[in-house]
């Protein structure tokens, strides 16, 4: 019934395909121009992080206490990567779009299906396209990183690989969102709208929800921007990259789904609830897993070293009933310097709030508000601190074990720098936009005929 | 080259194995009926002319034929065997009219994409280029190309396919009357090759010097099939053209 041609074309490369992927974005405007423009919006973030975090170092010179603040995380790669984020949100769609958005308004894509590639082959190829296009945005970011190594800035291998697959993972979810927008619009302007109504939405969400109590919060916990929350305190979190992960399959899934013109409406309908509901599954599983690494410098996302491995050792189940109101800050403390810090390290943990409906307005004068209630191994005890110094004597003492003597060299000592980062701002604002520039020239040159191809004696 | 100027129907003979069946192919959009219970048959080798007036339905036909759009009823068979949706591009590559693709790339560069989709050596590559004289155009863009060097480029992706069977929308639209002659010879080699075409043609000129048998549509209907002399007997209007017997009959 096929033809041996066809039958045997079924063998196929995909690599003609992702060169021809790479070939749309690199012969594109929207990709170079972005990544012109990221210089100096790297340089922007980097240049005044770098000089504020040089004059905490020179208050910080006879102060070991203050010292022991100074992270190169918080202090440059988050500020220096918050501008590679800036683009990927506002421009990177753009690029992503373009990928799919060009074959629909010229009828390309009418030839693209057509060829022996399945529709989930052909978006496999857009996205790993749109991902080597964000690993190459990532070149002034990391331009940056290098300028502050050669400054004399410290940096963490650890810490810093987490952050940039962080922003790698926003990006390719960016891109997977700007790729379905595409599939089901009919030209590129549409697909930009609703791409862009997805993140920027999803940044308002995060402005104006998070920390707001009940479906509120959880709506702002649907924020894209709250992704990229955990990796820059230095977190890698299983149940984070599951999440992700299932987020840029599911729309990458969904973009196959859409994208063949000739599936009827009710076909794509079906399909992309069974995608939905697949996506609804592991999302619910991701929430589950509590696997994570702190992979900060600082350590901030863990408890002192000795008490770590104390704390790792009690097999009882712990139960914390908390009688604050979520959207109290010192809810909000207590989660970051202690809740968070025990779910991680110790394996039976259960956190009640007394009251789900509690409000600040509402129960503030009730006797019982602030207080945090610890249960284990039979024994209770109550305190209102949000720090971990009172806090886990409380549970040694449940527990009815001493407190653990500190690890002698074990505490994070800090990373002053007091540098002049005026040396940068020539390769940040011209050096490297001008190899940009050549670099676009250079791809967009006219390719070389082979011989065997150069001679015909055609007329037009 | 071959200039071959009149039709090859004699070689067509009723004998010819049934290549591609239509059969009862509807289709509608809202409220209008572009295709209305279509059937027809394309044999072997054949060149097949979809004929008919602009909204006549020969884009949607050859959209639905090749999968491109779902219909509401109706079905292609290959060979006496259903060919599904999905399995349409095993056997059919359809060219669509009007298309200008991946236009910020270069001219040798879409061709190589195509020729290494379809495992191509670079001879056939380099034949194909010769015949459409595409070589003054290989290091332009595709956005640069002039409409009938575009169309070229087009022709020169569907020839770069394995197909048996090729659909093409207004193949020599943008040509002039030199280079319609030229391209009709190379379509006619193609089909000596062994392909057979299925061309949808507004121009009935054209589709009368090209075709061995034509489907005449109108409003989305199928108004005849057969050779011109078929048609010629059915209309009875013996001795006319194309023109005149698409008026009789539609």
């Amino acid at each position: 019934m096929r033809s041996p041609e066809t039958a045997a074309s079924r063998r196929l490369q995909v690599w003609p395909l992702l060169a021809k992927e790479l070939r749309e974005i690199f012969n594109g405007r929207a990709f170079w121009t972005m990544l012109i423009l990221l210089c100096p919006l790297v340089g922007y973030s980097f240049f005044p992080a770098t000089t504020l975090y040089g004059d905490a170092s020179a208050a910080a010179r006879d102060s070991p206490a203050m010292a022991s603040g100074l992270s190169p995380l918080d202090g440059v790669l988050v500020p220096t990567f918050g501008a590679f984020y800036v683009a990927v949100t506002l421009l990177f769609p753009f690029v992503a779009i373009r990928v799919l958005g060009r074959e629909k308004e010229t009828g390309a894509l009418r030839l693209l299906v057509q060829l022996p590639y399945r529709t989930v082959t052909l978006i496999g190829a857009k996205m790993a396209a749109v991902a080597i296009a964000l690993l190459i945005a990532l070149i002034p970011a990391l331009a940056a990183l290098a300028l502050w190594e050669m400054l004399g800035g410290h940096l963490a291998a650890p810490e810093t690989i987490n952050l940039i697959g962080g922003h790698l993972l926003y990006g390719l979810l960016v891109g997977a969102i700007a790729l379905f927008s595409a599939t089901i619009s009919d030209s590129a302007a549409t697909a930009a709208i609703i791409a862009l109504a997805f993140t920027v939405s999803s940044w308002v969400l995060d402005f104006a929800l998070a920390g707001q109590p009940g479906t509120l919060g959880m709506i702002a916990r649907l924020s894209l921007t709250q992704t990229l929350r955990t990796f820059e305190q230095g977190l890698l979190s299983v149940g984070l990259l599951v999440g992700i992960a299932a987020a840029i399959l599911s729309f990458s899934a969904l973009a196959a789904i859409w994208l063949h013109p000739g599936m009827p409406v009710r076909s794509k309908l079906k399909r992309s609830f069974a995608c939905a509901v697949a996506f609804a599954a592991v999302l619910a599983i991701a929430t589950q897993l509590r696997a994570s690494a702190d992979l900060a410098e600082d350590a901030r996302n863990s408890f002192p070293l000795a008490d770590q491995r104390e704390l790792a050792t009690f097999n009882e189940p712990l139960v914390i009933t908390v009688h604050l109101a979520p959207e109290d800050p010192r809810y909000a403390d207590l989660r970051r310097n202690v809740l968070a810090k025990l779910e991680r390290v110790m394996p039976r943990v259960t956190i009640r709030l007394a009251s789900s409906g509690q409000t600040i307005v509402g129960s503030s004068t009730e006797e019982s508000y602030g207080e945090v209630e610890y249960s284990y191994g039979g024994r209770s005890a109550k305190s209102r601190s949000t720090s971990h110094r009172e806090v886990l004597p409380i549970l040694y003492q449940l527990a009815g074990w001493p407190i653990p003597a500190p690890v002698v060299g074990a505490e994070y000592t800090g990373y002053p720098l007091v540098a002049d980062a005026r040396v940068t701002l020539p390769w940040l604002f011209a050096v490297l936009p001008l190899s940009i520039l050549l670099s676009w020239w250079w791809v967009s040159r006219s390719p070389r005929i082979p011989m065997s191809l150069a001679q015909d004696g055609g007329s037009t | 080259m071959t200039v071959l100027t009149t039709p090859r129907a004699e070689n067509i003979s009723g004998h010819t194995p049934i290549l591609m069946r239509v059969d009862g192919l509807s289709k509608r959009y809202g409220d209008q009926q572009a295709l209305a219970d279509v059937s027809f048959d394309v044999r072997r080798n054949e060149i097949v002319g979809l004929i008919g007036p602009n909204g006549a339905g020969k884009t949607t036909l050859l959209e639905a034929i090749a999968g491109l759009i779902p219909v509401d009823s109706g079905a292609v068979l290959w060979r006496h065997n259903a060919l599904p949706f999905g399995r349409r591009r095993d056997s059919i590559f359809f060219l669509p009219d009007g298309l200008r693709p991946w236009q910020e790339q270069h001219v040798l560069h879409v061709l190589e994409f195509f020729a290494a989709v379809y495992h191509r050596p670079s001879l056939v590559l380099g034949n194909t280029i010769k015949l459409l004289g595409l070589s003054p155009v290989l290091r332009q863009r595709v956005a640069a190309l002039s409409k009938g060097f575009c169309r070229r480029v087009m022709l020169a992706l569907a020839l770069l396919t394995p197909h048996p069977l090729l659909l093409m929308d207004e193949p020599f639209d943008g040509f002039d009357l030199r280079q319609t002659r030229e391209m009709m010879d190379v379509l006619r080699e193609a089909a000596a090759g062994g392909r057979t075409l299925v061309l949808a043609i507004h121009q009935l000129i054209d589709a009368e010097r090209m075709c061995d048998r034509f489907v005449l549509l109108a409003g989305g209907r199928v108004r005849g099939t057969g050779t011109l002399d078929e048609l010629r007997k059915r209309s009875g209007q013996i001795g006319a053209g194309l023109e005149d017997v698409f008026l009789a009959l539609t």
